[in-house]
């Protein structure tokens, strides 16, 4: 089963199980000093994110999946184990990575493209060169029109694709999401989900996705990872078997029922409620 | 419904003369103009009613008579307030933003400095104002001086609180791009602080001027305030209040002119994005 080809056979997409290992996590262990004394945030994460996947992160609030995010972006240092990305440790964000975190975190006071544009004037790179792919980028993402408006000027689901246009700017091979729906209306999202299924399977890109949204996880991912909270750790991993491309439409067939009851019936053995 | 569009066209669209377009547009001036002549015919009214002494109260005809009186006379020292009050402003300015990075960047700065600051904020400066004339004399030096410990304050509070109040999350995105601490600084710190820089800068230019005003007070032979204090040893109260007339003038003017220098350099800025409807 694991060895399938998936549905979109088209492009010859090989199941996730037969590709190298892109982001390897072993032992991962992570606690804060607090004033109430120790926060144990993660406990023994391991875990391999092969390249082209597209793996969801998903669990209640406080339950480390964003701290997980973190340390892997080299946001946190971690208090035990190993983050390696391609074999080799991590010391500080990764290369090659683009991250999308709940907020835009568009800057005020630029254009939608120089926005965009950001991450090349941090790394020295040549700007004028990148005029042209970033426009393109954001014409795939309904922005081309809006490029030289500011930020306050769009909507919510419009800033968030701007986000997303420039962490995809530099075409990273890996991208990071902490909850990027989340503070989205239910259409947007929507929206915003299938315009994210068309580029992971356009691009091949490795994306760690956190959500506390079954249905989301479910619809986007090849494999979710549950977890639990108290220490945060990974509880079970699921890989989601439905074809690809994916349909909004999809969420009320059997098999998607059956993934969502079986993810619920986690949560309910934890004691964890979640929407 | 279709013809109904070109009848509704603005009028003003139709009107050759530019200052009357302008004039329509300018509600905010006109009500201005409009409120001030109606008080300065009742306060001109009135004092020709009372019978009232120009030198305990004039009239404005009085007064506007003593601003033409020696205009060049008058014009002079207003430049001498003008200049003490800009180079305080820049020294403000410049000094305060300086400042104020250090504050934000070192620990050992903010528990010295910005405490320091604030208890020489809490002396009432026209306090201590005689003893800089004292050592440094009645000359421009001095009134700048004043002029300076008076502004500094809000420049560096407003620098503070501006550099300070960075969304996290904006330099955990500027981490994963590897950028130096002077990156950081240049592209997110400061653009993100200058709404309330430009807010300290605003209060910095007022106090300036009160500041000067201060400091010739105190002991000068040039300057508004010493025409003022000048014309008051005299009886000659139509001309303090001439003098006053072209402080509150100059006040507004140099207010309007950091704001307008706000609006070009931050057109993205909460405070500007209707505004233009309004003016």
């Amino acid at each position: 089963m694991r060895a399938e080809t998936s549905m979109s056979g088209a492009s010859g997409t090989i199941m996730a199980a037969e590709q190298p290992v892109h982001v390897k996590l072993r032992g991962v262990y992570k606690t804060y000093n607090s004033k109430r004394g120790d926060i144990h945030a993660l406990d023994n994460i391991n875990l391999d994110i092969r390249e082209g996947e597209f793996l969801s992160l998903l669990g209640p609030s406080g339950c480390g999946k964003s701290t997980l995010l973190r340390c892997l972006a080299g946001l946190e240092k971690i208090s035990g184990g190993g983050v390696q990305v391609h074999g080799k440790d991590i010391d500080g964000p990764p290369e090659n990575m683009g991250i999308v975190f709940q907020r835009d975190m568009l800057l005020d006071w630029r254009t939608v493209l120089e926005n965009v544009l950001l991450p090349l004037e941090f790394r020295r790179l040549p700007k004028q060169e990148y005029i042209e792919p970033a426009l393109k980028l954001l014409e795939t993402f309904g922005l081309r029109r809006s490029a030289d408006r500011y930020p306050w000027e769009l909507s919510g689901g419009m800033r968030q694709r701007a986000a997303i246009c420039r962490a995809l700017l530099d075409d990273p091979s890996l991208l990071l999401m902490d909850e990027p729906f989340g503070a989205l209306d239910a259409i947007t999202r929507d929206n915003l989900n299938i315009e994210l299924q068309r580029i992971w399977t356009q691009t091949n890109k490795t994306i760690l996705f956190i959500t506390h949204s079954i249905n989301e996880a479910i619809l986007l991912s090849s494999r979710v990872a549950v977890m639990a909270r108290d220490p945060g750790r990974i509880e079970e991993i699921v890989e989601i078997d439905l074809p690809r491309p994916r349909t909004l439409a999809m969420r009320e067939s059997p098999d998607f029922i059956r993934y969502s009851a079986h993810v619920r019936a986690i949560f309910e053995r934890l004691g964890t409620f979640i929407g | 419904m279709t013809t109904q569009t070109p009848a509704q066209q603005p009028e003003t669209s139709r009107e050759d003369g530019s200052f009357l377009r302008w004039w329509k547009q300018s509600s905010r001036l006109r009500f201005f103009l409009v409120f001030s002549i109606l008080v300065l015919t009742a306060w001109e009214w009135l004092c020709s009613v009372t019978g009232v002494r120009p030198y305990i109260f004039p009239a404005p005809s009085q007064v506007f008579k003593e601003l033409i009186n020696d205009p060049q006379w008058l014009a002079a020292h207003t430049a001498y307030s003008v200049s003490a009050t800009l180079i305080a402003f820049a020294i403000s300015v410049v000094l305060g933003l300086i400042l104020s990075v250090g504050i934000v960047y070192s620990r050992l700065l903010d528990r010295t400095l910005f405490t320091t600051l604030v208890a020489t904020n809490a002396i009432p400066k026209v306090a201590i104002a005689p003893l800089f004339v004292l050592w440094i004399g009645t000359d421009i030096e001095s009134k700048v001086l004043i002029a300076v410990l008076v502004s500094i304050f809000p420049m560096v509070v407003d620098s503070v609180v501006g550099l300070r109040s960075v969304d996290p999350g904006m330099l955990d995105l500027a981490r994963t791009y590897r950028g130096t601490a002077l990156q950081m600084f240049w592209k997110i710190r400061f653009p993100n602080a200058l709404p309330s820089i430009f807010a300290g800068m605003k209060v910095a230019i007022s106090l300036s001027l009160v500041g000067t005003i201060v400091g010739e007070f105190v002991g000068s032979n040039w300057g508004l305030g010493f025409v003022i204090l000048q014309s008051q040893g005299q009886y000659n109260t139509p001309r303090v209040f001439a003098a006053i007339l072209v402080l509150s003038i100059l006040g507004t003017l140099m207010f309007q002119i950091v704001d307008m220098i706000e609006r070009r350099a931050m057109p993205w800025h909460v405070s500007h994005r209707n505004r233009h409807d309004e003016d």
